[in-house]
């Protein structure tokens, strides 16, 4: 009666393996979500950087926060960033994306250098754009004036600077994004777009109507790829505006940074940070369900 | 009847995109690599120079002299800065391989909703502001002295290889038939063993994207090195900043050590393209 069943043992040890596998990644997952709990904490109190002593003040870090006219400037930026982004960048990305799905000689090459962009450091990309953007030297402007259209400010206006930002950030996560559909398109099954054909739809209905659905699920990956990334955007705008000019392209992430090692206000730091937080897991989990159903249907 | 002119104006106009698009990716490369290539005159000129006679006294200042760096040890600034990412980067990717593919093995072979939800966990990392996470790490390193140190820095770089590999190679582990794995757990072969005889050998491609392109993100990472890193560990991506802060902006050092610390990323879009194409739209189709 006490012999163990060796089918038995043999499945529990095959459990156990598998947790064995999977239990180093997950004390990592443990070891982030501890500074992530710790920070919360955080958030509630008054702490500074470099001092030991704090209060806990509850939700008083939050609710100065949204009286504070510099971070509503701010949080209306990072808002106004993720639009702007994805209004400019998945438009020109389908169209990219439909110009390399035609067959052609050179499409491998154009591939091979749609990728480049995405490769270079972010730093290296914002300082880049940085120098071609300078209103009385750079040579932006300077073909610009060879096209008859006037100087302009770029990122050293107030009302230039956060759509600079924009396009810098356009020309780094375009060619990802294009990838990303044209992997999409590549798999539609053929004999689809040939009924269409044989149906004599035009190019335009056949894009409409066939394509673009297709495409719904790379769609709503691209969303959760960019969305949170440019809500968490950082590099581009700390390397080139640090914010400025006058708040005009302070965004969340960058506000809590400066907060934490220019003013040392760690605590407000983190509530920021959270609420930024906040913003990026529903976002990312409302796509990553919505994304999750695509690829059911 | 007028059905070739149409199609010879149709090519016309693709072949007018595909310059269009050329030109926009390509000309900021092209103009960042020329300013590294000029002398300063060259370089604050107005109209901007097209041509110019080049030069490598950038490369040289910051590769052999420290260039705008201050020089210490007798290693130029710069080539530490080279030397550190690389020790952070490579270990990163390492250290993620080792925790990651085994984890990934589990996670793409096994659907359970725990399962899913551990996957998703790993996955809001990759989505979450990394501040959220190394700000207060930030504190407790300076406590524990990890700040400025490479353990401190690989651990941290973690946040990003370790979601990436996990994500790319739970794609490659399913598109495994099911078959392999259930032949070799019928030659009684357990899990251990089947993980590495039998799928590390099936995935290595997908080994090659997830390393690629985990290696690209932590090379390339900016905040790390600004939150994470003093004089020790500083990463090549600061030291670009460095040459804009110190004595006014060196331009053409500036340029210089862009391009250098772009040159693992230019390797691989040129050799790797596939093995990054691969990688990256795994899991995007379905």
């Amino acid at each position: 009666m006490k012999t163990p069943n060796p089918l038995h043992h043999f499945v529990d040890n095959e459990k156990f393996i598998k947790r064995l596998m999977l239990m180093p990644a997950v004390l990592v997952l443990i070891g982030i979500m501890i500074p992530f709990l710790i920070g919360v904490a955080t958030s509630l109190t008054d702490k500074k950087l470099y001092t030991g002593n704090f209060n806990f003040i509850f939700l008083s870090n939050y609710i100065n926060n949204f009286k504070d006219p510099v971070f509503l400037t701010s949080l209306g930026n990072t808002l106004a960033y993720v639009i702007m982004a994805i209004l400019m960048q998945l438009p020109l990305a389908i169209l990219a994306a439909l110009l390399l799905d035609i067959p052609s000689r050179i499409r491998g090459f154009m591939r091979s250098v749609l990728v480049f962009p995405l490769l270079i450091p972010p730093i290296v990309s914002s300082l880049m754009w940085k120098t071609m953007m300078q209103p009385n030297s750079g040579v932006l402007n300077y073909l610009l004036s060879k096209l008859g259209i006037g100087p302009f400010p770029w990122l050293t206006s107030v009302d230039t600077a956060l759509f600079s930002l924009v396009v810098i950030d356009t020309w780094v996560y375009l060619p990802f994004i294009t990838i990303i559909l044209l992997s999409g398109l590549q798999s539609l099954p053929q004999d689809i777009l040939e009924a269409a054909q044989v149906d004599g739809a035009s190019p335009i209905r056949t894009f409409f109507a066939i394509k673009l659905r297709w495409l719904k699920s790379s769609i709503l990956l691209v969303l959760l790829f960019r969305v949170c990334d440019s809500l968490k955007a950082f590099e581009l705008i700390y390397s080139t505006t640090r914010g400025g000019p006058l708040n005009a392209s302070r965004t969340l992430n960058i506000m809590a940074y400066e907060e934490a090692f220019r003013w040392s206000s760690i605590g407000k730091a983190m509530s920021i940070l959270f609420t930024l937080w906040i913003l990026a897991y529903i976002a990312s989990t409302f796509l990553m369900r919505e994304w999750n159903k695509s690829g059911i249907e | 009847m007028n059905n070739t002119p149409n199609k010879l104006l149709k090519t016309a106009l693709r072949y007018a995109a595909y310059l269009a698009l050329l030109f926009v990716i390509l000309f900021p490369l092209y103009w960042i690599l020329t300013m590294s290539l000029k002398n300063f005159k060259d370089i604050i000129a107005y109209p901007p120079r097209f041509l110019f006679t080049p030069t490598f006294d950038n490369y040289k200042q910051i590769l052999f002299n420290g260039g705008s760096f201050s020089d210490l040890q007798g290693i130029p600034e710069f080539l530490r800065y080279v030397i550190n990412s690389s020790i952070t980067t490579f270990s990163a990717v390492a250290l993620g391989l080792v925790l990651g593919l085994p984890a990934a093995y589990v996670l793409g072979r096994e659907n359970s909703k725990a399962n899913d939800r551990i996957a998703g966990n790993f996955m809001s990392y990759r989505f979450a502001p990394e501040l959220v996470v190394i700000l207060p790490l930030y504190s407790i390193y300076k406590k524990i002295g990890f700040y400025d140190t490479f353990p401190g820095m690989i651990l941290v770089h973690q946040l990003i290889t370790l979601p990436l590999i996990i994500w790319i190679m739970r794609g490659f582990f399913r598109e495994v038939p099911k078959e392999m794995e259930e032949a070799a757990s019928m030659d009684g072969a357990n899990h251990w063993v089947i993980f590495f005889r039998i799928m590390l050998p099936i995935v290595k491609s997908g080994i090659g994207s997830a390393m690629i392109i985990s290696f690209v993100f932590s090379w390339n990472n900016l905040l790390f090195g600004l939150v994470m890193s003093g004089g020790a560990t500083m990463p090549v991506t600061m030291g670009i900043l460095q040459a804009m802060t110190f004595d006014q902006i060196k331009w053409g050092e500036m340029a210089a050590s862009a391009v250098i610390s772009s040159i693992p990323g230019i390797i691989i879009a040129i050799f790797a393209q596939r093995f990054l194409v691969k990688g990256l739209t795994m899991g995007a189709v379905k």
